[in-house]
């Protein structure tokens, strides 16, 4: 078993480093004990279902199993937890409830893209990547991302930027949707278990950009100070 | 194929145009809010320049205000009551030598009145421009100060300093921390029912410490400015200091009663030593 992971590790290097790169920001969490915020405990819950996520879909991936499923099962839990985010930093009730209204829009959506795209559900082997979600997701990640940069921009509420936790999870997820978002509506054409289409370098940005922005997020999470993080 | 490779180089173009952007807005964002941070503490310092400007003048305009009261009160009424004093003086040689004792005895009242009134006339102009505190400095007018208090209150006041000679300091800072000694002495004495009150000048190389404690029944300073009973007295020390980069500390100790810390940078007095000031010229003050 270790040898296939070993395998795959080494013949894709890309991909594997963003799963094993999710443990740098829950270890920070964890030692920092920053789950006692609010914001970074649903950073802490968001990162460990995308490292259990992960590691299903690197053990299916090393013994060359369609795991586009769980891709796609994520996909609305990783919305709705990164937004959460966003629902907790806006001060607008306004801006709020917009975050909340799209919450079950969202959720609705993506399992009607998922049965659209796969009609037959327990087909897991040639189960395809999503149609729309990802790229709404991106949308919306990216509109509330800008939304929050506005409004901090406008506030004048936090003095230096940098020392601030979640500008730099803002920045990481900002750089990880940007690359994203004109790839993501590729992958269900592209990625086809039987008809798998090469996307060359397109297929890796992703990934690296997935690993810059666990980085930044572990950069956030380092600026973390219990009595001096305040929203 | 030729339309897939076209397709994966849109794909990329568009990719990295839209992380440029990513990148653009993040530095955007940092640079922006650093600018505008800038500028608001730009707009807080004039701000705040500017309110101590206010403050200075209205002070200037206050001492001006006193020393014009007492320059008058000295030439036009001291003068005329030192005139009426020798009208009253020949007049009373007069009556003395009618012989008349009902007249001799309201003559003499008449005297005793003028020379109390020119006595009051004297007091109210010292105390209006502290003549002693320009001329002889700090310990000295700090002094002369207890010594007429403790003749009209029963009350001890005992003033020690750490140094034998205090260095003359700049006429602003010694006239600011003289009125802040006058205002905490008098609100001892009219609000904290107090029978001692000690006054301590302390100075090192960087600061002069003014402290004022009495033994009376204390005060909380933090609840009297949440009720917004601090008067005009406290807000009149704070307004004084802020002119000259002090500050002021209350302090209840545990004995009882109250102390007051102000503490303000050293300012010595210029090597071109300014003329005294008299309260019987008229010119105008600039502190």
């Amino acid at each position: 078993m270790l040898e296939s992971y070993f395998s795959y590790i080494i013949r894709q290097p890309v991909i594997s480093a963003p799963v094993f790169l999710n443990l740098l920001p829950i270890l920070l969490i964890w030692r920092k004990r920053a789950y006692n915020d609010k914001l970074l405990l649903i950073l802490f819950v968001y990162l460990l279902l995308k490292l259990g996520v992960d590691l299903v879909m690197f053990d299916l991936a090393s013994h060359r199993k369609n795991n586009v499923v769980y891709y796609n099962v994520s996909i609305p839990i990783r919305y709705v937890l990164t937004s959460w985010m966003y629902y907790y930093e806006f001060d607008s009730k306004l801006h709020r409830r917009w975050v909340l209204a799209s919450w079950p829009l969202f959720v609705a959506f993506s399992m009607w893209d998922a049965i659209h795209t796969n009609p037959l559900m327990s087909d897991i082997h040639n189960h395809n990547v999503v149609l729309y979600s990802a790229t709404i997701e991106s949308l919306l990640m990216l509109f509330w991302i800008m939304l929050y940069f506005y409004n901090t921009i406008r506030a004048l509420k936090i003095p230096n930027l940098l020392s601030y936790p979640f500008f730099w999870i803002c920045s990481g997820l900002l750089l990880y949707y940007s690359s994203f978002i004109f790839i993501a509506p590729v992958l269900h054409y592209a990625a086809k278990w039987d008809q798998w289409m090469d996307i060359g370098t397109l297929d890796y940005i992703p990934y690296v950009f997935e690993s810059v922005s666990l980085i930044l997020f572990s950069i956030g999470i380092a600026q973390y100070r219990d009595k001096s993080y305040a929203k | 194929m030729q339309s897939n490779d076209e397709l994966k180089l849109v794909l990329l173009i568009a990719s990295i145009a839209m992380l440029m952007m990513a990148f653009f807005v993040i530095a955007f964002v940092m640079y922006y809010q650093k600018k505008r941070f800038e500028e608001e503490k730009r707009i807080n310092d004039i701000e705040k320049n500017y309110n101590r400007l206010l403050l200075d003048t209205a002070l200037n305009s206050e001492e001006t205000e006193r020393r014009r009261i007492a320059q008058d009160l000295h030439d036009d009424i001291g003068t005329m009551l030192s005139l009426t004093k020798l009208s009253l003086n020949q007049l009373s040689k007069l009556v003395t030598n009618s012989g008349d004792e009902k007249e001799e005895s309201i003559m003499k009242k008449s005297q005793s009145l003028v020379e109390e009134t020119i006595l009051h006339v004297r007091r109210i102009t010292r105390d209006l421009v502290p003549t002693t505190l320009e001329r002889f400095g700090l310990m000295e007018a700090i002094e002369e100060f207890i010594h007429k208090l403790e003749e009209d209150n029963n009350l001890v006041i005992a003033f020690h300093s750490d140094t034998e000679e205090f260095p003359r300091q700049g006429q602003k800072l010694e006239l600011t921390l003289y009125r802040i000694m006058q205002e905490l002495v008098n609100n001892a004495i009219k609000h904290a029912s107090c029978t001692k009150i000690d006054i301590v000048l302390e100075i090192d190389e960087e600061m002069i410490g003014l402290r004022v404690t009495d033994n009376g029944v204390g005060f909380d300073p933090e609840k009297i400015k949440e009720s917004n009973l601090a008067g005009l007295g406290l807000l009149g020390i704070e307004s004084r200091l802020a002119i000259v980069n002090g500050t002021v500390q209350y302090e209840q100790p545990a004995k009882g009663g109250s102390s007051a810390i102000a503490r303000i940078p050293v300012n010595p007095a210029s090597g071109n030593k300014p003329e005294p000031l008299h309260p019987f010229r008229r010119e105008r003050v600039n502190i």
